[in-house]
């Protein structure tokens, strides 16, 4: 007992790091709306930055403890001894951190409310917003329901039920996010009917990497206990989905290289060009992680957290090369005027302006970034020491 | 009904960006806030040549500003309609009250640099406003373009920078009408129109 609470001390205090960490970010952020936005490295020519980065990246988190949860229920397989629940928590911080990095990218936050009054149902970004709020309390309704199912309050068919439609929508919320790059026919690096899918297995990949690697930790520290078996089978599963991403991250190059035309570009911005640092840190710190997942003898616990940590790292590059990647091929490339409001790093012509980076952020954008972390921290935090996450019993699904 | 466009006749351009001061003044846009750039299609700064002296080096320039696309790729990703193509004239529109800054447009227009977000509190040269008294608000955090002078149309004039052309480039009217001058010309002269290819059907025609 003395352990125990001293344990949920530890989970307190890092809860409490991150609601700090949160309310300056929250400072900052009515800092850039005073001041304006002319604060962050975002510019006309370079519209989207670090925010909508996070964004994709952490829906994409939000997606793994979903499925991982919901798969063996939903299909009346096996479990991964009882992790459900810490796994759903994980899944409904992350939404909420990706719903504030959206909010924080906005210009006129307090016109919210016109989303809903003034609704354009053919614009993917309201898809998004409606999708993402439906995931969002479903996957509240979930946990609870979850945890009434242990209590034996509710029946396993109704679980089932939840587990199947939580399941289409984790689908649907990322392949939605995709579409919001994907139907742009004027980013020749989004403009692929592979951006959903390609989403969805990415989603898997740091989704599953991220609740493994909470799985060691939290065993580790003692706050569950956690079979072997169960950890080497979300290896297995990781060492999969790596596969498919990489799969489809080959099959998207070569559908670009081959006709040599604009798509070449592509291909050699990544390649060899100013994002080749994100392209080759994803690709290497991928295939390390695929393996450690696959080599028996590898799959020990603390290389088995270094490669999730290499596989959610690696996702995140991938998200900084789509976003900035869509900005970094200017479809009129023509010499202009220049002004403050044109681009990142204008001023030295345009082959200076496009030869790097289009775009980095600025310090404001890393502290309100740094305070939307802080706020999941905070919630995952709290969640693990208040909420009755732990499994139930030692082997339930 | 009527489709207003616009042809912009390269011959005649001497790029002297008088278009994009006359929008400027007319529809008192902030420092720094441009609906019409006039580009250099030559080297990396404005105004150099491309090619080689004496073999082929040339200058050549490209007005350009919101294409007003009958099939506008911005109209269909705002969320909340705060960019919409006016039924009756064709004209896409913004609506400075309604924007939420999403900056969803700016990255579905495939013409780079059209739209243009007020990235803080707009500032002026000026302490007084210039141009038409009715000129569009600028509203901090808030993406803007040019609106074909939409103010203007309303009391039956042309754009601003169509009255300042000096070397008389630039062609307006309806190209729903054929009898109308730009509809002649379009009939008539060779021309091209920026990036055909990604289907936005655009309303500015370039002749060559
Ligand atoms: S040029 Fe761009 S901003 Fe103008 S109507 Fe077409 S898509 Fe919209
Ligand atoms: S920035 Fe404004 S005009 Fe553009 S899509 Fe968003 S709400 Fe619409």
């Amino acid at each position: 007992m003395v352990e125990n609470a001293k344990r949920s001390r530890g989970l307190v205090i890092a809860g409490a790091i991150g609601a700090v960490l949160a309310v300056i970010g929250i400072v900052f952020w009515m800092m850039q709306l005073s001041g304006g936005m002319v604060q962050t490295g975002m510019r006309n020519l370079d519209s989207w930055g670090l925010y909508i980065t996070m964004f994709m990246f952490f829906v994409g988190l939000s997606a793994g403890g979903l499925i991982i949860s919901s798969i063996p229920n939903a299909f009346g397989m096996e479990g991964f001894g009882g992790i459900s629940k810490v796994a759903i928590w994980t899944s409904i911080c992350c939404t909420v951190a990706a719903i504030g990095f959206v909010v924080v990218d906005l210009g006129q936050p307090v016109r919210l409310w016109e989303l809903f009054a003034y609704s354009n149902l053919g614009s993917p970004l309201m898809w998004d917003i409606i999708v993402l709020a439906v995931y969002l309390i479903l996957s509240i309704v979930y946990l609870v329901f979850y945890m009434r199912y242990e209590q034996g309050k509710t029946s396993h068919a109704a679980i089932r039920v939840i587990s199947v439609i939580a399941l289409v929508c984790a689908v649907l919320v990322h392949s939605v996010t995709a579409w919001i790059f994907g139907l742009q026919q004027g980013h020749e690096f989004w403009y692929t009917a592979l951006l959903g899918p390609w989403f969805v297995s990415s989603a898997l990949v740091c989704g599953t990497a991220l609740v493994m690697a909470l799985c060691i930790g939290l065993r580790a520290a003692g706050y569950l206990a956690l079979d072997q078996a169960y950890i080497v089978k979300m290896a297995k599963m990781l060492a999969a989905f790596i596969a498919v991403d990489l799969y489809f991250f080959g099959c998207d190059l070569l559908t670009s290289a081959f006709p040599g035309g604009s798509g070449a570009e592509v291909v050699d911005m990544l390649v060899s060009g100013p994002l080749a640092p994100f392209f080759w840190f994803e690709v290497i710190g991928c295939v390390i992680a695929l393996v450690v997942c696959v080599v028996p003898a590898l799959r020990r616990n603390g290389l088995l957290v270094g490669a999730s940590v290499l596989a959610i790292l690696g996702i995140l590059c991938k998200r900084v090369q789509l976003l900035v990647g869509g900005f970094q091929i200017p479809n009129i490339p023509f010499a202009n005027v220049e002004g403050p409001y044109a681009i990142t790093f204008g001023g030295n012509g345009v082959d200076a302006a496009y030869g790097q980076l289009v775009y980095a952020p600025a310090p404001i954008e890393w502290v309100v970034t740094l305070g939307v972390l802080g706020l999941a921290v905070a919630l995952l935090c709290f969640g693990l020491a208040y909420l009755n996450l732990k499994p139930a019993s030692s082997a339930q699904a | 009904m009527t489709h207003y466009g616009m042809a912009i006749d390269l011959k005649r351009c001497v790029a002297c960006h008088g278009c994009t001061l006359a929008c400027k003044s007319a529809n008192n846009l902030p420092d720094g806030v441009r609906y019409n750039n006039v580009l250099t299609d030559g080297g990396q700064y404005m105004d150099t040549a491309r090619g080689t002296y004496p073999n082929d080096l040339y200058r050549k320039y490209y007005p350009v500003s919101c294409q007003h696309c009958e099939n506008p790729a911005c109209v269909k990703v705002c969320p909340v309609g705060a960019t919409y193509k006016d039924p009756e004239t064709g004209v896409v529109r913004q609506d400075s009250d309604k924007c939420i800054g999403c900056r969803m447009c700016i990255s579905a227009c495939p013409y780079t640099g059209v739209r243009s977000f007020n990235w803080e509190e707009p500032k002026y040269s000026l302490d007084f406003p210039v141009g038409d008294y009715d000129a569009p608000q600028h509203v901090k955090h808030t993406v803007e373009k040019c609106r074909f002078c939409y103010q203007r149309l309303a009391k039956g004039q042309t754009p601003a920078c169509m009255e300042v052309c000096g070397a008389m480039a630039r062609h307006w009217g309806d190209l729903d009408d054929p009898d109308s001058e730009i509809s002649q010309l379009i009939a008539t002269r060779e021309w091209e129109q920026l990036l055909p290819e990604m289907g936005t059907k655009p309303s500015v025609y370039y002749l060559i």
